[in-house]
């Protein structure tokens, strides 16, 4: 076998893995959980196929638990997966800066401000999601009007976000200052990450949001190699690189903050599983991105998969992301010497 | 909430000699301390003291009251009106003002065990002695707080009388349940702290009242905390015959209500939604007041078994026990119609 063949092989079977994965993870995903319910039960439940399980009570918990809490709360985990995924992949090509996460121009103080804000003023009146989707939008465009025509900079422009995820951490800060102790429990319960509480009611604004957004950013893909090469070199060939950079930057602000309105920070996923995809396929983005997004739905379930199955109680998913994936990253980093882009 | 694990029960090392001799207390944090035969002014820095300080009625020691007391506790002002016109010496991260403390010299500063740090930084500052404690939700470790402030403030009498008070009502409750064979006790699930998932893995008035905490033993003890989150399908697979939602909360800032437990809709096959057992309790209040868990000992005693507690009246029980500890009349009245919780009371009858 000659080395294209190999290289062929080698990518049809990452492909294959990366389209698998979710899938298998799905099945597993529906099987596990506190509540026990048996394999044949989950599918007849599942499918209505020969009747539903059980009588009275216990078929209506069988209902509830699959269709009212693991399913949303999966179908949440891949959309969010894929969606912080692939904002980190798009956003670390177009600043050509494999540091880059999806959080760096300041999404997620923004979200968490907002958040706050609206724990301590509106209470249950109003679930803190909307303000702290439309704050992220806000420090995003906030970092843009300051960058203005230094856009096209990406060190000015990550300087920005450092600064302005800066002001909203000190905003924050100053909310959790003033709240009173009532608020503060359920801001800093907020503020972990946890996909516990998922249900339709997030999905239903969230994920249109996210699908939108992610697929922007993949139909822009093979624009994202030619923004990496540079700036001169992207206007060379014809790219207008203001419009298309600021175009990625909105699309994964949107993408971003939707998944982080609905269940906090969750860390590194962004930073990690952009990596892991350029370690295996390469640097090219048109299979980085959609790599990103399949493998990136398959960690956050995996990940949720742990912190609701490993123990009795549940593991908040943002500590879980940030506790395991920091030392894998340095394992990838080290095992690889090189920082692939 | 602080936590902090504890050596406990809270021990009198030594009482060296007679009443001018000065006392070494062990306190929360296994701290040896001298303290002064004669105590005349007071900070504590531990809304839980606090009310025990009240309700030993050495209330005129206090020189000074710390942040949450005066601006946040809609509950404080009931008990100890007089409280208003102390100085406020902490600030809202319960950091003492150590200029204004040294100005209102006192014999004594009460701190909170979860701020180790703090607690010597204070001795070490003000020269005084500090002493940390709290109950971290430990009934029995209430108790001997009492006792210990007690001996600190020279009201061993009075603390004797309210330690008696208190075994008194708890026995009668456990006695009239001492024949509940366990497989029959009620499995409870308490959404505390603002939200349905975080709960209490350690709530002794639910245990006292003839109650099994669901969560009971989902954290290590040694880790000393009192509570975690779990995920809606953990509260489905207990199936809870009841839920208890904490209630010392203004109901204006209630993120979880009654309503809104029977109305979400994964929890309708809920053993506890289906027979509309949600109710709320009092909860953890900066750790407890001493006279408001020993009224909440009795008010899950009455949920749990209506037909074991039938004449029971709670809110004729809440004044008394309430003038007992702090002296004042209509005092559960009071509270009661701070909380709404006149709406719990009529859910007992």
């Amino acid at each position: 076998m000659n080395g294209f063949a190999k290289r062929n092989k080698k990518a049809t079977l990452l492909w294959l893995a990366a389209v698998l994965l979710p899938l298998l993870l799905v099945v597993v995903s529906l099987n596990i959980g506190a509540y026990h319910i048996p394999l044949r039960d989950v599918w007849r439940t599942l499918t209505g196929a020969g009747g539903v399980p059980g009588a009275g009570v216990e078929a209506e918990a069988y209902r509830d638990i699959l269709f009212r809490i693991r399913l949303p709360r999966l179908i949440l985990a891949l959309a969010i997966g894929a969606a912080l995924s692939v904002s980190g992949a798009a956003l670390q090509a177009i600043f050509r800066n494999p540091l880059v996460n999806e959080y760096i121009l300041g999404i997620s103080f923004g979200a968490a401000f907002g958040a706050a804000v609206s724990v301590i003023f509106l209470g249950r009146v109003f679930p803190p999601q909307p303000a702290a989707f439309l704050t992220a939008c806000c420090a995003v465009l906030l970092v843009l009007a300051v960058a203005g025509r230094a856009l096209a900079q990406p060190v000015s422009l990550i300087l920005t976000g450092v600064i302005v995820s800066a002001l909203f951490q000190a905003l924050l800060s100053l909310a959790q200052f003033l709240a009173n102790p009532y608020a503060l429990q359920a801001i800093v319960f907020w503020l972990m990450g946890s996909l516990a509480d998922a249900g339709w009611k997030d999905l239903a604004v969230s994920l249109p949001i996210m699908v939108g957004g992610t697929a922007i950013l993949l139909l822009l893909r093979w624009r994202l190699n030619v923004l990496s090469l540079g700036d001169e070199e992207a206007k060379a060939l014809g790219i207008n690189v203001r419009r298309e950079k600021l175009l990625v930057i909105l699309a994964a602000t949107l993408t971003t903050a939707a998944a982080t309105a609905v269940v906090g920070v969750i860390g590194w996923v962004g930073l990690i599983v952009p990596h892991l995809v350029r370690m295996m396929a390469g640097a090219d983005n048109r299979r980085v991105l959609p790599l990103s997004a399949l493998f990136g739905a398959s960690l956050m379930l995996l990940a949720d998969d742990v912190a609701r199955a490993a123990t009795s109680f549940e593991i908040p998913i943002g500590i879980l992301t940030s506790v395991v994936g920091i030392p894998f990253f340095i394992f990838l980093l080290k095992k690889s010497r090189q920082v692939w882009l | 909430m602080k936590s902090v694990q504890l050596v406990l029960p809270l021990l009198l090392v030594a009482i060296s000699g007679q009443a001018q001799q000065p006392l070494i207390v062990k306190d929360s944090l296994g701290r040896q301390t001298e303290v002064p035969s004669v105590v005349r002014r007071v900070i504590s820095l531990e809304p839980e003291i606090t009310r025990i300080i009240v309700a030993l009625g050495a209330g005129e020691t206090l020189v000074g009251q710390d942040y949450f007391l005066r601006y946040q506790d809609h509950l404080f002002p009931v008990i100890f009106p007089a409280g208003r016109r102390l100085p406020v010496v902490s600030n809202k991260g319960q950091d003492l003002n150590h200029e204004l403390a040294i100005r209102l010299a006192p014999d004594i500063v009460f701190s909170s065990p979860s701020e180790t740090g703090m607690t010597e930084s204070i001795q070490n500052k003000l020269r005084v002695p500090v002493v940390a404690l709290a109950s971290v939700g430990k009934v029995e470790a209430l108790i001997a707080e009492l006792r210990l402030a007690g001996d600190i403030l020279g009201r061993r009498a009075r603390a004797a009388e309210l330690e008696r008070f208190f075994r008194q009502k708890m026995a009668v409750v456990r006695s009239a349940l001492d024949d509940v064979p366990a497989e029959k006790k009620p499995r409870v699930y308490l959404a505390f702290w603002g939200t349905l998932m975080r709960t209490p893995v350690i709530y002794e008035p639910v245990d006292i009242s003839g109650g099994v905490n669901c969560a009971a033993g989902l954290l290590p003890a040694a880790l000393g905390a009192p509570g975690t989150t779990v995920s809606a399908e953990r509260i489905l697979a207990w199936d809870p015959d009841i839920i208890l939602v904490h209630g010392n909360y203004p109901p204006a800032e209630r993120l979880v209500t009654v309503e809104s437990i029977l109305t979400d809709p994964r929890l309708r096959s809920l053993t506890a939604v289906r027979e509309k057992r949600v109710h709320f309790t009092f909860g953890y209040w900066y750790w407890w007041d001493p006279a408001q868990v020993l009224l909440e000992i009795q008010y899950l005693a009455r949920l749990f078994y209506p037909e074991r507690f039938r004449g029971f009246d709670l809110e004729a029980e809440g004044n008394l026990i309430y003038e007992k500890f702090y002296g004042i009349k209509d005092g559960y009245t009071a509270i009661a119609r701070i909380l709404n919780s006149h709406e719990w009371l009529r859910e007992t009858k």
